[in-house]
């Protein structure tokens, strides 16, 4: 009994790293057990905002926490060349992708019934209209990408078809068709970049206003903006021009040394054919690549700084 | 260089297509992934031109550093107070340097830890830098919570036009502040004792206040009482009354410990057993100080850390020091802490614990023993049930099971002859004291 009381009265046991309990039950563990609610108070949370994935690639420099304000002068002048761009992208490809050839076409055409093939062309073509118009208007990502997905899916209906266009007036020629082509293609692109264009200005915006973000000489960043968005899609233009002109260039720089054997790949099935555009992509971007490889930009930074 | 998620889209796009093309022969598929590869490309092109290496100083080292290698961005701070109160502001400015002779534009973001809050300007600026031109950024930081920061480091991002591709780089530049604990105003609750000399080891100070020894005359004012009134002097003075004042009696040594462990950070961030006992004893170190006694710190937590016994105002720095540093780590029972101190302190200072009495089967041994050598022993008691219950971690019946256990340890604490508060959120530290002392 007294060695049970002397047990009970010792301290030693605290300094042997020994786990006591309290009389009381634990308030901890009882709480574990009572609580109704788990959810974390919003002072224990820093405020960070984690964009989604549809957020992350429309976002710009700055991914604004809140709903957007109404678009100001840039993001206005963005929606309304970007509805344009949308709309003449809709009828270059409603002229130069027929419908013939596509699954649709061919299922329409097995239960017999030819014009329903016609119309759900018409249809994937007037949804990526519509869901951009929606998506410049009211600054929806996720209308947008729809849009961006519906051109894509008409898009590879070329696989359907060699060289067949939607209307019969088109050209025919091989040069006409292929700067159509690329004429086509950059409309897709600069119709993804203004879209996307418009919600990265409006999260900039966005910040400016609520403070998150401060921006000086906001005009010679836009004025930037510009500037790209007219540089790149011909720099885009020029580069495919010769990769797709490529079994016009190499015969007429061959020529130069050995007209004969320039006439014989003028002649040529696989220069003239798709693996003659995949030479010339294959020659232009090794090039482009040697570029990379020997740091050009940064060496032609360096000039100028030396320069001046 | 780095990709965005845009142009990893726009490339796997590209690629598809172009693959596609090849496979099915089809020049139309080909021409638009060139397109779009060539567009990607110029982005690239354009992105990895910008160079941004990029160094920081200190704004204060400038004057003193010309000689540093001149690299193309420079970054210097400055922050306006490197020791602040919680709820205070720091003004932080920021210079940038564009030392090449090519303009950039660049996104700039100098860190802020995550709890402080930006009040006026932005830490994040976009903007274009011209050839050889410098920059201010300048921000005011609200710091809501003690602790020791870090400032930094400085994030320079320069990327293309369309979004498709960025370059980063870090400036490790770094400014370290401290946030001490607020400190409330206690007026005299500890003062205005019945007993004019509460504790043992007091020595008398030249400052007049409700002691034992006579210090000096003044006339009479309303509201004196009238056992202070010194009827000879007032004969004396032809009739007008005189008063006797007393010296006060000054507290030797206080000693306060304050319970850091693991579980003193229950409840939310800002409000927590830890938030509110730092705030207690930086306020009560101020006021003892203010007092001229000499006060002594010990804060447990994983590890038993104590400021021994010292008067003035440099004590009271390094006190507020010890404070905002004090972390919620470790579970050391009360008794260890007191049975460390005892031998060092003298037989009956006052010894005041801010814990939340929780989870420690050793509290009531603890108090016992320091009752025992007649120490005067006030628990502050933050209640970390009623920052739960704010919280609504907490339900009802839990809430009251709780705290009923919680109402019969202090009871049992009380029984041992210490002064115990139960305080509660919204109560004000001086309420509280009283509440402790029983006044």
């Amino acid at each position: 009994m007294v060695d049970d009381q002397a047990k009970l009265n010792a301290t030693a046991h605290l300094y042997d790293s020994k786990t006591m309990r309290s009389s009381a039950p634990s308030r901890k563990a009882a709480a574990g057990k009572l609580k109704q609610n788990t959810e974390i108070p919003l002072d224990a949370i820093p405020e960070v905002h984690i964009p989604g994935w549809v957020e992350s690639i429309f976002g710009g420099p700055v991914i604004s926490k809140m709903k957007f304000l109404p678009p100001d002068r840039m993001v206005t002048s963005l929606q309304l060349s970007s509805s344009i761009t949308l709309v003449l992208l809709c009828f270059l490809t409603f002229m130069i992708t027929p419908v013939t050839g596509t699954a649709w076409f061919a299922l329409s055409n097995m239960i017999g019934i030819g014009f329903i093939g016609g119309l759900f062309h018409f249809i994937i073509i007037g949804i990526g209209l519509i869901g951009g118009m929606y998506g410049v208007f009211q600054r929806d990502q996720k209308a947008l990408l729809v849009s961006y997905i519906m051109l894509i899916i008409v898009t590879i209906r070329f696989a359907g078809s060699k060289v067949e266009f939607g209307l019969s007036f088109l050209p025919e020629g091989e040069i006409a068709q292929k700067l159509l082509l690329i004429l086509y293609a950059i409309f897709l692109v600069m119709y993804m970049e203004l879209s996307s264009g418009i919600i990265r200005f409006s999260m900039l915006d966005t910040s400016i206003r609520t403070g998150e973000v401060y921006v000086m000489g906001i005009q010679k960043i836009t004025s930037r903006y510009h500037r790209s968005l007219l540089i790149a899609p011909s720099i885009a233009g020029f580069v495919a021009l010769l990769t797709l002109f490529i079994n016009r260039i190499i015969p007429a720089m061959v020529s130069i040394i050995n007209p004969v054997s320039a006439d014989r790949l003028r002649e040529s099935v696989e220069l003239t054919s798709v693996y003659g555009v995949a030479l010339g992509t294959i020659v232009i971007f090794t090039i482009i690549g040697g570029a990379f490889a020997v740091n050009l930009p940064l060496r032609i930074q360096q000039f100028r700084d030396k320069q001046s | 260089m780095a990709w965005s998620r845009k142009s990893a889209m726009f490339a796997s796009l590209a690629v598809a297509l172009y693959l596609l093309g090849l496979v099915l022969r089809n020049q139309q598929l080909v021409t638009v992934a060139v397109v779009l590869l060539s567009f990607l490309t110029w982005a690239a092109f354009r992105t990895s031109h910008a160079d941004v290496s990029s160094s920081g100083r200190r704004l204060d080292d400038l004057q003193n550093d010309e000689g540093i290698e001149l690299q193309n961005i420079l970054a210097m701070r400055k922050v306006s107070s490197s020791r602040i109160f919680e709820d205070g502001e720091v003004d932080v400015t920021l210079r940038l340097q564009n030392r090449s002779n090519t303009s950039k534009v660049l996104e700039v973001r100098d860190r802020v830890p995550e709890v402080m809050r930006i009040k006026k300007g932005a830490n994040y600026v976009l903007m274009e830098l011209g050839p050889q031109r410098e920059t201010e950024i300048s921000y005011t930081i609200e710091t809501p919570l003690r602790g020791f920061y870090t400032i930094g480091p400085v994030c320079v991002r320069v990327q293309d036009a369309f979004g498709l591709f960025h370059n980063e780089k870090e400036i490790h530049l770094y400014e370290d502040f401290l946030v001490f604990p607020k400190m409330e105003d206690i007026k005299d609750a500890m003062i205005k004792s019945r007993v004019p000399k509460i504790f043992t080891g007091a020595v008398n100070i030249r400052n007049p206040g409700e002691g034992s020894n006579f210090y000096n005359l003044r006339e009479y004012i309303p509201g004196d009482p009238m056992k202070k009134v010194n009827w000879k002097a007032t004969a004396r003075q032809d009739g007008k009354m005189m008063v006797n004042e007393f010296e006060r009696d000054a507290v030797s040594d206080i000693i306060l410990i304050v319970d850091s462990r693991k579980i003193s950070e229950t409840g939310p961030v800002s409000r927590n057993s830890l938030v509110y006992s730092t705030r207690a004893a930086a306020s009560l170190s101020q006021h003892f100080l203010s007092r001229r006694d000499s006060v002594g710190l010990v804060i447990y937590g994983d590890e038993i850390t104590s400021v021994d016994r010292d008067t003035g105002k440099k004590q009271l720095y390094v006190l507020l020091t010890k404070l905002a540093g004090a972390m919620a780590k470790g579970n050391t029972p009360m008794k260890i802490v007191t049975n460390r101190i005892m031998p060092h302190i003298n037989r009956g200072s006052p010894i005041i614990i801010l814990t939340p009495l929780e989870d420690d089967p050793t509290i009531v041994d603890a108090v016992r023993d320091l009752r025992s050598r007649n120490f005067d022993v006030t628990i502050l008691s933050p209640s970390s049930l009623e920052f739960e219950f704010d919280a609504r971690r907490l339900d009802r019946t839990g809430y009251e099971v709780l705290k009923t256990e919680r109402d019969i340890l202090m009871a049992e604490l009380r029984g041992l002859g210490a002064f115990v508060m139960d305080w509660e959120p919204d109560m004000m530290l001086n309420t509280a004291l009283s509440g402790a002392r029983g006044f």
